[in-house]
C-alpha cells in the first residue's frame, strides 16, 4: 500500500520487528474510520531499535518536536517521543512510545510475541482498545466499534460500549460475561436494565477520561522544567542532523527532564 | 424491520470495510493531503503521548 505511515513501518522493521502501527493509523488498518494524520508507534524497549528508527528518521530529514528524546531512561517510564518532517507535501509526524497507557506488561509481551499483521505489524484489537480510552469522546466512539470486530466474547464483554451488544452477549453467554464482570465491573449489573447499562457506561468513561487526565497532568507536571527550556533548545537543534540533535537532546534532558515522572 | 442498535461511527466510516485495498489507499491519501490544509492550526498540539502542546509556538 502507498501509504507513507505504511512505509515508514516497513523501514522501522527493516531485518527484524522492531515498530508496531498503533492508534489512528490502525484503526485505519482495520477499517474502521480515518481519523488521525499522524503516526503513532509502539518500539520494543531495546537499544538498537531506537538507533535504527533514529537513523531512519534521519534519512528522512526528521526534526525533534517537543517531547522527551528516544531514549530508554525515559521511555522505559511512559514518556513519549516526537518527531516530524515533510515528504510529497505532507507533514509526517511520528510519535513513540515503549509503555503504551493501560497495557498491561502481559499483553504488551504478547504483541511482540505474536505480532498482528495488517500488512504491517498492527496493535491487536484489545491492545488498541485500551490506548484509545483517552480523555477524548470521540476515541469511546472508535473502542465501541473495535468491541465488534473482536471475536473472543470475553473481550467483547470487557470492551463493548454498547448496552444492546452487552445485554444480547449477556443473553448468549452468561457464564462469560460474569467471569468477565471481576475485571469489568458493570457486567455485574446487565440485568437492570437497559437504561441502568447505558448510566452505567457512560460513568465508566467519564470514569476513565477522569484518570488519563490525571495520568497526563503527572508528566506535564514533571516536564515543567523541560518545557520552559525547549523554546531555547530547540532553536540550539534547529538545522542540526538528526543524530546531533538526538545526542543533545539526551544531554539536556538529563538535566531538565526527570526519568520517572 | 431490522433490530436498532447503538451507532458509533457514521456509515461513510463503516463503508471503508468495503473498499478495495487500492480505494482505502487512495481514499486515505486523499485525507491526508486534505488534512493538511490545518497544519498551521495543529503545529503546536499533539494527539499522543504524554505531551499537550509544544511551548516554542506562540499562541
Amino acid at each position: 500500500m502507498d501509504n507513507p505511515y505504511i512505509r515508514l513501518t516497513q523501514e522501522f522493521n527493516d531485518g527484524r520487528l522492531r515498530a508496531i502501527l498503533a492508534s489512528g493509523q490502525a484503526v485505519v488498518l482495520y477499517r474502521l474510520a480515518i481519523m488521525s494524520k499522524d503516526g503513532d508507534w509502539i518500539l520494543r524497549e531495546e537499544a538498537e531499535t531506537l538507533a535504527h528508527v533514529i537513523a531512519t528518521l534521519a534519512r528522512h530529514g526528521a526534526r525533534y518536536r517537543y517531547g522527551a528524546p528516544l531514549d530508554l531512561r525515559w521511555l522505559a517510564h511512559g514518556w513519549s517521543s516526537h518527531l516530524e518532517f515533510q515528504e510529497g507535501g505532507l507533514r509526517l509526524r511520528c510519535d513513540f512510545v515503549t509503555r503504551p497507557p493501560r497495557v498491561s506488561p502481559g499483553a504488551l509481551l504478547a504483541l511482540w510475541e505474536a505480532p498482528v499483521y495488517k500488512e504491517v505489524p498492527v496493535v491487536s484489537l484489545p491492545v488498541l482498545a485500551e490506548i484509545k480510552k483517552t480523555n477524548r469522546e470521540k476515541d469511546y466512539a472508535v473502542i465501541g466499534e473495535l468491541a465488534r470486530k473482536m471475536e473472543d466474547p470475553r473481550l467483547q464483554a470487557l470492551h463493548s460500549r454498547s448496552a444492546r451488544d452487552l445485554m444480547r452477549l449477556f443473553a448468549e453467554q452468561p457464564a462469560v460475561v460474569a467471569e468477565a464482570s471481576g475485571e469489568r465491573p458493570l457486567l455485574s449489573r446487565i440485568g437492570q436494565g437497559r437504561e441502568e447499562i447505558e448510566r452505567l457506561l457512560d460513568e465508566e468513561r467519564r470514569a476513565l477520561m477522569r484518570k488519563n487526565e490525571d495520568r497526563l497532568d503527572r508528566y506535564l507536571g514533571a516536564a515543567r522544567r523541560w518545557g520552559a527550556d525547549w523554546p531555547r533548545l530547540s532553536k540550539e537543534l534547529s538545522g542540526r542532523p538528526l543524530a546531533e540533535a538526538h545526542e543533545m537532546m539526551v544531554a539536556r534532558a538529563a538535566e531538565l527532564l526527570p526519568c520517572e515522572p | 424491520m431490522s433490530e436498532r442498535r447503538d451507532e458509533f461511527l457514521s456509515d461513510e466510516d463503516l463503508d471503508l470495510e468495503n473498499l478495495s485495498t487500492e480505494e482505502l489507499e487512495a481514499y486515505w491519501r486523499l485525507w491526508l493531503t486534505q488534512a493538511q490544509g490545518t497544519n498551521d492550526v495543529d503545529q503546536a498540539s499533539y494527539s499522543h503521548g504524554v505531551f499537550d502542546r509544544d511551548p516554542a509556538v506562540s499562541e
